[in-house]
């Protein structure tokens, strides 16, 4: 029972950093129609340039602030330059995929011809052990858990209460019209990808503080879980990836705690093979996004 | 003869309900269409017309009530189905196969083609060869009477609205439908070339053949269509001839008519 | 001698890819299924060929462990080898069931790959885990090695031949011509009558096959067989080849195995070595290989040699070339 417990608290912290990424993976298909797998290797950029950072004796949060504009600024860059004008030459959904799957691979070799193929470490960052309500985690891990929910609380902030809010989701909804509206669509488009792309490197960041060691596949094996919690909230909707990520989270580290801790991503693998097959909208889909999933 | 003793009709669609998250698209819709019959349905924007198209074809199922087909329900039988039965649709922005050549789109529709099957991909050629030879000869011979012939070897891709929009009727006809849907034919067309359109459809429905159309042009309904089924709302409002239609209060406020 | 043995890796090497490769252009370039976990089943075909080819593991002491070991004849090894990829390339099919999106259905195949790869390196009692199998038979291992090598190379050409007899069926004629227009439109092809979850059933069943088969040709030749040789990326090198020579068409395809699989992923080896980073002239190899993917899908979409379509216009017309007698051959 007690394990149980621990695999809780524990199960909320990876949420937290699952959350983080997914809600970035989400904010990027909602406003550009594109699954980005380029994701995964941007998450490892995050993780190599706070790591060099963190070498170099800057503190590690401050780190992962860095980490975070450095790979928003990078996403905004690889949507102008690479998918925005593929997508405007009317290539095919398929043809994207494959695109941003071929640039993720370009980008972790570059990283690993760079930094080499080792293993890396951030060193011990996780501080002191405390007991909260019933969990015992460490100050690190409660520090990302807090990061997060400040950073979702800012980011139904900015979509609910501004206009720049409404105008991401008014794009994320139907683009020729809210351009026709009056919506600087490309701008807003830019933003967007500045925002999750910081996201994706908030949760690199954070991923490679939080795990013992880190090398280049880190960002494509976060994908698993990442995904599943993204098609889990409804894909292309924020405030489903953020419950999405706890979900798969908290079920992954419990399943470990009582079998096999080697099969802590199959979890997230069902949760993701089974929504897709039975509700692909996920948990909380909206009609729209039904029919942006199915073909036609 | 009363209608009690006429021919069963071809297509019931029995209270049909479908809803999209939580809109009422359609909302019990039930008509009927004759054998032989060129049949209208029309409504204003958001009417629910095309949404009782893509039912009836099977690219959405319904979230209630039947649809009959040719004396079987097939209200839960798929879009490939219904096809190989005789229902076949076109669509509203015309879909062409782009990177086939225009008479390849026709032969692709042929049914039972003995080159699709698994006997084909153990024998090999001499299986299917002489099919193959008639489908052609019938294909070319479509393409010549919509004046398509020097257009046989074009990828589909670079072809004109219009001639796309020929390319459809004419697959859809390769595959000896009995009833043939049509999700607002003329939209896109010049007038010139909906007219062709206009006689081409009736020239079909003279051959036999029946007809059900979602289009938004009245005078082409008015000139083509028998019955005609006005929906507004996602409900039935009235059905009847065009003439008649013209003339009911209902009608005239729900949708202007011109 | 060295050159000789190269030449044999470098010939068994093309012979596997080409079968991966056409059989990966009949999923994409022709039906348009993006399987991004082909690679997944390459690797089925390999540990299908080992566990069947390989005696049980107690035999060698708990050197390796592994399930089965049934210590079959290598021909009937790889036989199972691509029955059991036909049937894994049709399960991965299943998630096409639900009519979802092209590339959602990609992302869906690139987590099944991601998946099995860390599953089967975590767990040893599988296929060894992330050490793999070693000690997978040779079919010619009681021949002297110069004649085995010579002899596998004759078996990988028999392959070849009878899977681009086999391939020929399927992408070509009324049969080919309804996969590709399935995949210019898997709307219109399902209101023309195409049952289009059943064919991408069947096309991926085939190409399973095909990739069962590279996979237990590879192992056979290698003797052995781990996670690392089937990571998520070899679906994009074989993806790339299908791009660089041309989508759909089986010419363009093995032309991109010449170029991108051989030339380019063997080259590679031939750069001169720089100190320290034993493995940057892979590392080298991916980033080139991943660039010229996206370059072509940006400047040359249908690829060095693009699919041709048949000619109906006027059938009694005499060839008038030998090329033209050629090109008549090319089934409708």
């Amino acid at each position: 029972m007690n394990l149980v417990v621990e695999a809780i608290g524990f199960g909320i912290a990876t949420g937290a950093v699952i959350a983080l990424g997914a809600v970035g993976f989400s904010v990027q298909f909602g406003i550009s129609n594109i699954l980005n797998i380029t994701y995964g290797a941007l998450m490892t950029l995050a993780a190599y340039v706070g790591y060099a950072l963190v070498n170099r004796g800057v503190n590690a949060w401050l780190a992962l602030v860095i980490g975070a504009i450095v790979v928003g600024v990078v996403s905004v860059a690889y949507n102008r330059v690479l998918l925005a004008p593929l997508v405007r030459r009317g290539t095919r959904a398929i043809a994207m995929v494959i695109v941003t799957v071929a640039a993720g691979i370009v980008l972790q070799y570059v990283i690993v011809a760079i930094a080499g193929p080792d293993s890396h470490s951030y060193g011990e960052q996780s501080g002191a052990t405390l007991h909260l309500l019933g969990f015992t985690l460490s100050a690190g891990q409660v520090a990302i858990i807090g990061l997060t929910a400040a950073v979702m609380l800012a980011l139904h902030l900015l979509l609910t209460r501004t206009t720049l809010g409404k105008a991401m989701r008014a794009t994320s909804s139907n683009r020729t019209l809210a351009r026709s509206c009056g919506i600087a669509t490309d701008r807003v488009s830019d933003i967007a990808w500045l925002i999750s792309g910081s996201l994706c490197g908030a949760a690199g960041v954070a991923l490679a503080i939080t795990t013992v060691s880190f090398d280049f596949s880190l960002g494509s094996l976060f994908l698993i879980p990442m995904i599943a919690a993204a098609v889990l909230g409804g894909i292309g909707q924020p405030y489903g990836a953020m419950v999405g990520g706890l979900i798969v989270g908290v079920s992954s580290e419990v399943a470990a705690a009582v079998t096999n801790p080697n099969y802590k991503d199959v979890v997230a693998f069902v949760i993701l093979i089974a929504f897709l097959l039975i509700r692909p909208r996920g948990l909380f889909g909206a009609a729209w996004s039904t029919r942006r999933l199915m073909e036609g | 003869m009363t209608a009690s003793t006429a021919a069963a009709p071809i297509l019931e669609v029995d209270t049909l309900v479908k809803h999209y998250g939580g809109v009422r698209a359609v909302d019990g819709v039930s008509f009927t269409v004759a054998r032989g019959s060129v049949t209208g349905l029309i409504g204003p924007n958001g009417a629910g017309k095309s949404t009782v198209l893509a039912v009836i074809g099977g690219y959405v199922g319904p979230t209630g009530g039947a649809i009959r087909f040719d004396g079987d329900d097939i209200t839960s039988t798929p879009m490939y189905v219904r096809a190989r039965r005789g229902l076949v649709r076109t669509f509203q922005m015309a879909r062409v196969f782009g990177n086939l050549t225009t008479i390849e789109n026709l032969l692709v529709a042929a049914p039972a083609q003995r080159g699709e099957s698994g006997a084909a991909v153990l024998a090999g050629r001499r299986y299917w060869r002489n099919q193959e030879k008639e489908l052609v000869a019938q294909a070319r011979a479509m393409l010549d009477t919509f004046a398509m012939g020097a257009k046989a070897d074009e990828p589909a891709r670079n072809l004109s609205g219009g001639q796309k929009r020929a390319v459809e009727i004419m697959r859809a006809l390769m595959m000896q439908p009995k009833l043939l849907l049509l999700d607002e034919p003329m939209a896109g067309l010049s007038p010139s070339l909906s007219r062709q359109l206009e006689d081409v459809l009736l020239g079909l429905a003279e051959g036999g053949l029946t007809l059900l159309l979602v289009e938004h042009e009245l005078d082409t309904v008015d000139r083509i269509c028998g019955k005609v089924v006005v929906m507004a709302q996602g409900r039935v409002l009235s059905e009847g001839r065009m003439a008649e239609l013209r003339l009911n209060r209902e009608v005239q406020d729900a949708y202007v008519i011109g | 001698m060295a050159w000789e043995y190269y030449l044999v890796v470098m010939l068994i090497y093309l012979g596997t890819d080409l079968l991966a490769v056409w059989g990966l252009n009949l999923e994409f370039g022709v039906s348009g299924i993006a399987n991004l976990a082909y690679i997944v089943v390459v690797a089925v075909g390999a540990y299908t060929y080992a566990v069947c080819t390989l005696g049980p593991s107690s035999d060698l002491g708990g050197f390796q462990q592994y399930i089965g070991g049934f210590g079959l004849p290598w021909g009937v090894a790889l036989l199972i080898a691509v029955l059991v990829g036909a049937l894994v390339g049709a399960v991965i099919g299943l998630t096409g069931l639900k009519r979802l999106r092209q590339d959602y259905q990609a992302v869906a195949m690139l987590v099944v790959s991601l998946m099995l790869a860390t599953v089967v390196s975590a767990d040893v009692g599988i296929f060894n885990g992330s050490a793999g199998l070693a000690l997978i038979p040779n079919p010619f291992s009681d021949q002297d090695p110069e004649v085995a090598r010579w002899l596998y190379v004759g078996l990988v050409a028999v392959c070849c031949v009878i899977g681009l007899l086999v391939l020929r069926r399927f992408t070509t004629g009324p049969l080919g011509r309804t996969l590709r227009a399935m995949r210019d439109d898997d709307t219109a092809a399902s209101a023309a009558g195409k049952n289009v979850v059943g064919l991408r059933l069947l096309v991926q069943a085939v190409g399973g096959g095909f990739a069962g088969l590279s996979g237990a040709l590879l192992a056979g030749f290698i003797g052995g067989w781990s996670p690392s040789a089937w990571v998520y990326i070899e679906t994009l090198a074989f993806l790339s080849c299908i791009i660089v020579g041309g989508m759909g068409s089986d010419r363009g395809a093995s032309l991109g195995t010449v170029i991108v699989a051989v030339l380019l992923l063997q080259g590679v080896q031939f750069l001169p070595q720089i100190s320290g980073s034993p493995g940057l002239k892979e590392d080298f190899g991916w980033i080139v290989l991943g660039s010229a993917t996206i370059a072509f899908i940006w400047f040359r979409p249908q690829g060095l040699l693009p699919e041709r379509r048949p000619h109906h216009l006027d059938p009694d017309r005499p060839p008038a070339s030998l090329r033209g007698l050629l090109r008549r051959q090319h089934p409708s």
